[in-house]
Parts: C-alpha cells; structure tokens; sequence
C-alpha cells in the first residue's frame, strides 16, 4: 500500500488528473472538492501529503491551511499549494502560512509527481 | 344578458386562457433547460474522465531521431475510444457530445503544461475542433466569433494564426481584443508588431486589459512599442507612448522626441509629451522648453508638467515667461517646475511671491507651500 495524499481541489477536471497521476504512481489518494471536506478529511485520515487548491468554496486553501497549522494532530502534515500562475504574493502568504512547496498552474503533471515525491522524501528523512 | 356582457366573459376566459398557456410553456421550458443543463454536467464529468486517461496513459518511450508523426501516430491511438464513440452518436447528440468534450478540452489546456498539453493541441486538430473554430471566426454572431478567438489562443492552435490575425480587423473590439490575446500567447512579443501594424481601434476597457498583457514582457516589448508609435491607428500610437513612459526605457527617448515634434494630431504630440516628461531623461529638455511656448495650449501645459521631471536652471527664463503670461494652469505647472531647479528657482519663486495681487504671486505661493517652505519664509 503506497503512502495516503490527500487532494482539495474544486475544479474536477484538475482533481481528476491529479488522482489518476498519483495513483499511477503509486500512492493512495483520497480527492475532496472544498476547503470543509478537506480539513475534514485530513484530521480523520492523517494523509502523508495534503496538495490543496487555494481557490475552493467553503474554505479557502489559506484557512485550512491556517487550520491544519494550528491543530497539533496535522501540523506536522506537508502541504503542497497549487496556486494560478503570477500571483506572488498566494506563495508567499502560503509559504509563510506553513506550507511545504507550491505548484503553479499551468502545470505539467510529470512534474507535479515530481514535486510529490520530493516533499514526501525530505519530510520521511526529517 | 346583454351583448357587453358577453363580450366581457369571453375576454375574461380568453385572458385566463393565454395566461395559462404562458405559465405551462414557462414550466415546460424551465424543465428542458435544467434537463439540457444535467445531460451536459454529465457529459462534462465523463469526458473529464475519458481525457484525463487519454492525457495520462503513459506511452512507449520512442528514440530521439524519431519523427513527430510516430508521436502523433500514439497520440491517434489514444484519442480511438473517444472517436468512435463520437462516430456512434446521431448528428444531434453528437454536436452536444462535442460541446461538453471541447469545454473540458479548453479547461485542460489552460492548466496543463508539457508533454500533456501537447496531447491536448493534438486532441483539438485530430477532432476538428481547430478547424471549426476558424470557420467561427467568420460567424454572423460576434460572441461567436469571440469567443472562438479565445478558444483558439486557450487551446494554442498556431494553424489559427492567419484567422486570428484577419480578426485583428474584426468590426467588434471584443473579437479583435480576444484576437490580439490569442496570438500573443501563440507568438509571444512578436505578435505587437503584427497587431500594432493591423489592428483596428480597441476600446479603452481592452486598451486596459491589453495593457496587462505587455507589462508582462517589460523591456522586451520596447522594440514592438517603439514600432507601434507608427502604427495605423491613432488609438494603438497613444497606447505605445503610455506603455513606453510606464516601463520607462531609456532608448524610448529619441522616437518620443519624433514623434512630439511630427506626428500630425496634436493630441499624440501633447501625449509625447507627458510621456518624455515620465522618462525624466535630460535629452528632452530643449524640445520641452520649445513646447512651452507652443501655439497650442494642451502642447504648452504638457511641456511645462514635464519639465517638473527634467528642467533644470537653463528652463528658468521660460518658466518665468509663463508664469508671468501663461493662464493659471500653465503658472502653477511653471512654478512647480522652477522649485524642481533648486536654489535659482525657488528665488525667483519668492522673488515673484512679492508681487502681490497678481496671479503669478498667487501661484508662486501655492507652489512654495506645497514645498513647506512658504510658511517660514
């Protein structure tokens, strides 16, 4: 059994792409489509990696973030933001925020499991 | 009972007649509206799925000297399921099928980049979507043909290029301005010099938005800039000369100079102006102190602003002209710039402040309180 990520992300389309190249790489995902379901999800199933949408209905991605941060049971969970292209200053308050990595769309999905793997290794290493 | 009676009953139940009908034909067709919308969130959400195999299915490695139609030939094969699945359909449901897939299509071509993206272009040219969407492109409907310019640039169908470039000429702006963002994400830069040279007038909302878009490329869309100052339509000159002042390029000074002194409508010229006054490059200060006494009052006021950027003490006997002569404006636009020269101009200033009861004292006052320093003095 590979390790669990946990997706957010309210555009089906992405959320689809973004299981189907994670699970053909070997992990288990669970794919949620708002911000509410996600911080859920997360404090239920403990995941190895959250990657979570800034852009969602409910919750926005910083306010679970901010969530997850603050609750000693998923603080120590990585998370990986998917943010649109040139908004700077969503990376910055996500990576001040706590966040682990960030990915912009468009993105390409090989690179994507790239990134996956990379947050998973260091943090399994640290 | 009598015949107004009558008449009244009958209007009565013809009324109530046609209000029923208009309430059963509103249910009616609130009903196939939400069944049209459910069928094609259905569509949507199994093309969604039927893509993403298609984008994600990885695929036989091929040598580097291989040709592109080998990749294209793996391509074709994944794009099989979803072809005679289209084939299977009537006419009618097919057309609806192909609306759902190109919607799903255009999401994923804006948020995918790579190997996956390039499965996407192809997906659009192997199911005809590229070759429809040019036809659009001369749709009697101008959303059509907007909106099939945007899908265009959204999918990056570079065979649209020539299309997309004939919509540059497009009688409704929204369709040049859906044009012109199409072939700048097809070209880049480059496609300023084309749009520049083509394009029909653009409102000032797209002007705006059009804007955005070159601010983004910075230094490298000075040349295209620079060129557009010679551009066909006068809207397109105006928007070159703000977009040089607003990145503020120093080799953007001698084509501004030109085209102050030459260009036939004042109002371009007036606009060079204010322009080389932003740059704040010293190279402009003799041809700002000509305009300072230029016939026409926009061109004056204009020369006097910039020379608040530029002048230095060789500009006082001119401010000092208008601010005795010149209307209030150009006095308080000429003493703003004399304090810019430092000591010399702020004598004059106070030199002139005593002339009391004339309006050049008025401005030299104004002006040196907004400098702090009229209170003290």
């Amino acid at each position: 059994m590979g390790q669990l990520i946990l997706v957010a992300e309210d555009q089906q389309h992405i959320r689809n792409l973004i299981e189907y190249k994670l699970k053909n790489s070997g992990y288990d995902v669970v794919a949620v489509e708002d911000g509410a379901a996600a911080l859920e999800k997360a404090r239920e199933l403990s995941p190895a990696l959250i990657m979570l949408d800034i852009m969602m209905p409910l919750m926005t991605g910083f306010e679970v973030l901010a969530s997850l941060k603050n609750d000693p049971h998923t603080k120590a969970i990585p998370v990986l933001l998917v943010t649109a292209q040139s908004k700077e200053h969503e990376v910055l308050r996500g990576l001040e925020l706590g966040a682990e990595d960030y990915i912009t769309k468009p993105f390409s999905p090989n690179e994507l499991a790239a990134r996956v793997k990379k947050v998973l290794l260091k943090h399994t290493a640290t | 009972m009598s015949l107004t009676f009558l008449i009244i009953l009958a209007l009565t139940a013809a009324i109530t007649f046609l209000v029923v009908m208009a309430a059963v034909s509103l249910v009616i067709h609130k009903n196939a509206v939400a069944r049209r919308q459910r069928i094609q969130r259905r569509l949507t959400e199994e093309y969604a799925v039927a893509l993403t195999e298609m984008l994600m299915t990885e695929l036989p490695s091929l040598p580097a000297t291989a040709p592109s139609s080998a990749r294209f030939r793996q391509y074709e094969s994944l794009l099989e399921p979803i072809k005679k699945q289209l084939q299977s359909l009537s006419r009618r449901r097919r057309r609806i099928h192909r609306t759902a897939l190109l919607e799903v299509m255009l999401d994923y071509a804006q948020d995918l980049t790579g190997e996956a993206a390039d499965r996407v272009v192809y997906a659009a040219y192997s199911l005809d979507y590229v070759q429809e969407l040019i036809a659009e492109l001369k749709s009697r409907q101008w959303y059509s043909r907007a909106q099939a310019a945007r899908d265009l640039g959204v999918i990056g169908a570079k065979r649209a290029i020539g299309g997309l470039t004939a919509a540059l000429e497009d009688d409704h702006p929204d369709v040049r301005f859906q044009a012109i963002q199409a072939l700048i994400v097809l070209v880049g830069a480059d496609a300023l010099r084309t749009i520049f040279r083509v394009g029909g007038r653009l409102s000032t909302w797209n002007m705006m938005g059009l804007s955005v878009i070159v601010l983004r490329f910075k230094e490298d869309v000075v040349p295209h800039l620079i060129e557009g100052l010679y551009a066909a339509d006068q809207s397109f000159v105006l928007f070159c000369i703000e977009m040089l002042a607003e990145i503020g390029f120093v080799s953007a000074v001698e084509p501004l100079r030109r085209i102050a002194t030459d260009y036939p409508n004042v109002v371009v010229r007036a606009k060079a102006i204010e322009a080389l006054g932003r740059l704040g490059d010293e190279r402009a200060e003799p041809l700002l102190l000509k305009n300072a006494s230029n016939p026409y009052p926009v061109m004056r006021l204009r020369a006097l602003q910039a020379l608040r950027k530029v002048g230095s003490p060789a500009a006082l006997p001119v401010l000092e002209e208008r601010l005795r002569e010149g209307p209030l404006e150009e006095k308080i636009a000429a003493a703003r710039a004399m304090a810019r020269t430092g000591l010399e101009g702020w004598t004059v200033l106070e030199r002139m402040r005593k002339e009391e009861g004339t309006l050049a004292a008025a401005a030299a006052v104004q002006v040196l309180e907004e400098l702090s320093i009229g209170g003290s003095a």
